[in-house]
């Protein structure tokens, strides 16, 4: 399912019949996929259907859920991540991760910020200022803070805490972002605001994003992933999967005719 | 498409600097390694005290040790029959409790169901400021006050017996019982009070027939950890309870003296011969003394983990259930209330009063079987009430007490001067010296390894046989009695690593005594630490270790910080850990190294109120500044606790 596209760097995550066990209980079923690169994917399905799973996979933040084993091949780039001397915190580093509620660490705005490339060893004074600076404004987000930067983060509105961690994984220069369900704490406002920021993140990003929201996925996603009870059951151009799904269950989930 | 894009290789421009794997693994290793030390410990402590008691339980045979009923170790033939320390233990935790649990519950219910919230703003710091009070002050009272109370208004010979280490221990044993029960009480759900007020039940109704069945668990743990408390007790038993060695005849008669396990530790550890028969069946007497709160404790932990377990899916008609319910009937309370109010008019003014009490209430708990459901109420509510202000002039005694006696001592050259004439005059500042050094070294000992702990059971919890071995150790180090910790330091640190009776000896016993205390409330703070800020830091490329240096430490710092201070203030008010590894009654010099011995405040008023007759005032005085220093303690962690959660609320 490897997309063919001609305008398309080729794939930035590749997944092989991958298996997930929470424990004895299944999550994830023989998923196979390719994440196109420098596109917006999204994957959609019913609640409990193992999104926010496979995408956990991606950044190994299962490796943190006791009881959890994976089967299967995920590979980075071409680089295997579950294989022995593999980097989990390069991965990471690399693979961004925004989480569903906004997890601001109890810190200012300036060093949720600044914690990233802080911990990666930057020190610079100059650098970082230019660095927070510009994280907060490809999220949207310097306009609403930069008089109040040294402020603590918690005192942020919802909306204006999810944008602070999207600047806070920007500021760490990913090459893949991973979504979970970003929107789903926010109003439509604040909602409407993240939606034309991923937009605009394509051009430098790769994004995958999980939502249950399916006008949500049309509107900014090119490609789209429907799971059910953790199997992928459907993968293609997003116009293609909600026009023209290749699958039943696909179209009774698209077209609200579900359980 | 742009082709702005990153190179595919290194999409990074940031330097790469993350720690290196090794760096991470040291740190893992090192925080097990403070895990371990828990385990180590109980280790050493348990080895030591058999290695010891050894001999005592060969030479003399384990039961006729235990059953044996004399204990006469400095008779010819000596005897050790420990039958009179047991049955001393089991009579004054007996009594403490029969005096505490009516308090504690009615207080724990009023404060839990019924209180104001002003009111509960006052009660609480109270209790806690009871909790704080050290027990050689507990035991000054009781020696000044108390026993002579009783010696005047029950014209005995002596007010030293049963009933005053009871009295002494119950009040000891509340703050416990009170607050476990009522957050047990707190955490019974609202849904089940609302069902069962929506079916029109009365507050009382509610109260007796469903809240407090379904706390159950956790109020019969709150009141077996009191015991453990009552059991372990030493040095405020040992100054009122007489110490005779004997079985009082008949059994009930609270007026005879006894002695506890821990009191005859307490009173012949510093006085033995190294080696000789006598110390080997001291250490025998602590054997059984661990082995005996070892069982209680285990009781209560086995309960509160059912109240877990249960918490999800619970009976309410279990019988244990119904039984409380039906104890918590109104007429059982009068009862309750009625037998108390009885002994202590019985003993007061003799027997006439106490049947006339007796037969009063007899009469009125028949009449209750009549009274409506709002009058019961109105009375079940009423004997609530008393019992808080039962419990608020308790302490509002001790303190005026004290306070009012102790002022006039307050003077410059009493805070800064060095002790005369056996300590009847002059000053005690090489005592508050001392106290400062023991705490801060017990204090810098145990900081880090109970952190790095803590870390490790919470940060890198991998649920293993280790994982579990350690937590079962920190659980048996929290419920050791402190003159356990106390023989342990003697025999292990100053004889065996020859520190000697030293500052260090002292740093290190109270250290490893608070060691428990500061792992859990450094567990329970980093517990409290959101999964999802780890996960946030993680995300990022953060390594494990900068995750928890960076963003779990800093946001678990309150409460970390509040364990330790309450730490700081358990180990200024101890006694029975340092009678034996660091401490002198008087001094000339301030101490000039780790290794020299030093006074200390708790010890200092024990010195004085037992055995310098004519030193009232400098005692009072004494025992103000030990509360004043370890109230003041309490007092900043209250704030920093208060201050905290307010702001870091998430
Ligand atoms: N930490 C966990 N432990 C055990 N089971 C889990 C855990 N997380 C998710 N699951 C289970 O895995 C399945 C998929 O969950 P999830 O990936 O969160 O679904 P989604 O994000 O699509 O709603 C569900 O059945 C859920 O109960
Ligand atoms: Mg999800």
């Amino acid at each position: 399912m490897t997309p063919s596209d001609s305008d398309s760097t080729g794939a930035v995550l590749e997944t092989d019949g991958l298996d997930l066990w929470y424990g004895s209980q299944q999550a994830l079923r023989s998923v196979t996929f390719a994440v196109p690169a420098l596109q917006v994917t999204a994957l959609i399905g019913p609640s409990g259907c193992g999104k926010s799973t496979l995408l956990r996979c991606f950044n190994r933040m299962n490796d943190l859920v006791e009881g959890c084993r994976v089967e299967g091949r995920i590979e980075y780039r071409g680089d295997e991540i579950h294989r022995p001397g593999f980097d989990v915190v390069d991965l990471r580093r690399r693979i961004g991760m925004v989480f569903q509620k906004p997890n601001p660490f109890p810190m200012s705005i300036y060093d949720n910020v600044a914690y990233g490339p802080r911990v990666h060893g930057e020190t610079d004074r100059d650098r970082l200022n230019e660095c927070v600076e510009r994280s907060l404004r490809q999220a949207a987000l310097w306009d609403e803070v930069q008089d109040r930067l040294g402020d603590s983060a918690l005192g942020l509105s919802g909306g204006q805490q999810q944008r602070l961690c999207i600047a806070r994984t920007l500021a760490v220069e990913p090459d893949v972002i991973l979504m979970d369900e970003p929107c789903s704490a926010l109003d439509p406002i604040a909602t409407a605001k993240i939606e034309d920021l991923i937009d605009a993140l394509k051009q430098r990003y790769t994004v995958i994003i999980v939502t249950h929201n399916m006008q949500q996925a049309a509107r900014v996603s090119d490609w789209t992933g429907f799971m059910y009870l953790g199997r992928l059951v459907e993968f293609g151009r997003t116009s293609q999967v909600f026009e023209a799904p290749h699958e039943e269950l696909t179209e009774r989930y698209i077209t609200g005719r579900f359980g | 498409m742009p082709t702005t894009v990153t190179s595919v290789t290194s999409p990074l421009h940031l330097p790469r600097a993350h720690a290196p794997a090794r760096r991470e693994q040291a740190f893992s290793f090192l925080w097990f390694a403070c895990a371990l030390m828990a385990v180590v410990t109980v280790g050493f402590i348990l080895a030591s005290l058999v290695i010891e008691g050894l001999p005592a339980f060969n030479d003399t045979g384990v039961l006729r040790f235990v059953l044996g009923d004399t204990w006469n170790p400095t008779f010819d033939p000596p005897s050790y029959g420990i039958l009179p320390l047991l049955v001393g233990t089991l009579l004054v935790t007996l009594g403490a409790m029969a005096i505490s649990v009516p308090l504690s519950l009615g207080a724990a219910i009023y404060l839990a169901e019924l209180a104001p919230a002003r009111v509960r703003e006052v009660v609480r710091p109270a209790v806690e400021l009871l909790a704080g009070i050290p027990s050689v002050v507990y035991g000054f009272f009781g020696l000044v006050v108390l026993v002579e109370w009783l010696r005047v208004t029950l014209s005995v010979p002596s007010g030293e017996s049963v009933l005053a280490g009871s009295i002494l221990l119950g009040i000891m044993s509340l703050p416990t019982i009170l607050s476990v029960s009522e957050d047990a009480l707190f955490a019974v759900g609202r849904d089940l009070r609302e069902g069962s007020l929506a079916l029109g039940a009365t507050r009382w109704q509610t109260i007796s027939q469903v809240v407090v069945p379904a706390a159950l668990p956790g109020i019969s743990a709150a009141v077996i950890l009191g015991m453990g408390r009552a059991i372990g007790e030493t040095m405020a038993v040992l100054m009122v309870t007489g110490n005779a060695a004997v079985i009082p005849e008949p059994l009930f008669n609270i007026l005879s003296p006894v002695r506890t396990l821990t009191g005859t530790l307490g009173i012949e550890m510093g006085e033995v011969a190294i080696g000789s028969p006598h110390y080997h069946a001291l250490f025998a007497v602590a054997t059984v003394l661990l082995a005996v709160t070892l069982v209680v404790n285990l009781g209560a932990t086995a309960l509160l983990s059912r109240l877990n377990a249960a918490a999800a899916g619970r009976s309410m008609s279990s019988t244990p259930g119904r039984l409380v319910a039906s104890l918590f009937s109104t007429r059982v309370l009068l009862g309750l209330a009625a037998g108390i109010v009885a002994l202590v008019a019985g003993s007061t003014w003799g027997l006439i009063p106490a049947l006339g009490v007796l037969s009063v209430s007899a009469v009125l708990s028949v009449a209750t079987g009549r009274l409506s459901r709002r009058q019961s109420e109105a009375i079940a509510f009423a004997l609530f009430r008393v019992a808080v202000v039962v419990v608020l002039l308790v302490l509002a005694l001790i303190l005026f007490d004290i306070v009012s006696k102790g002022l006039p001592a307050i003077s410059w050259e009493f805070l800064a001067g060095t002790p005369k004439d056996l300590g009847r005059g002059g000053g005690i500042f090489p005592a508050i010296f001392g106290t400062l050094c023991l705490v801060a070294g017990s204090i810098a000992f145990a900081l880090p390894i109970g952190v790095g702990a803590a870390i490790h059971l919470v940060e890198y919890r991998s649920e293993g046989r280790v994982t579990r071995a350690i937590r079962s150790g920190v659980d048996l180090l929290n419920g050791t009695p402190s003159i356990v910790f106390g023989l342990f330091g003697f025999s292990f640190l100053v004889l065996h690593l020859n520190l000697g009776v030293s500052m260090l000896a002292g740093q290190l016993t109270l250290g490893l005594m608070v060691l428990p205390t500061i792992i859990r409330t450094a567990e329970e703070a980093l517990r409290n630490v959101p999964q999802s800020l780890r996960e946030g830091s993680l995300a990022l490329g953060a390594t494990r270790w900068q995750t928890i240096s960076r963003v779990v430490l800093p946001t678990a710092a309150a409460g970390i910080v509040t364990g330790t201070i309450l730490s700081i203030g358990r180990a200024a008010g101890e006694t029975a850990p340092i009678l034996f590894t660091a401490v002198v009654f008087s001094q000339r010099q301030l101490p000039g190294s780790l290794f020299e011995p030093v006074m200390a405040l708790p010890y200092h008023l024990f010195v004085l109120s037992t055995t310098v007759p004519g030193s009232d005032l400098n005692r009072y005085g004494t025992a103000l500044v030990l509360i004043l220093v370890v109230c003041g303690i309490y007092a900043v962690a209250i704030a920093v606790r208060n201050r905290f959660s307010t702001t870091m609320r998430l």
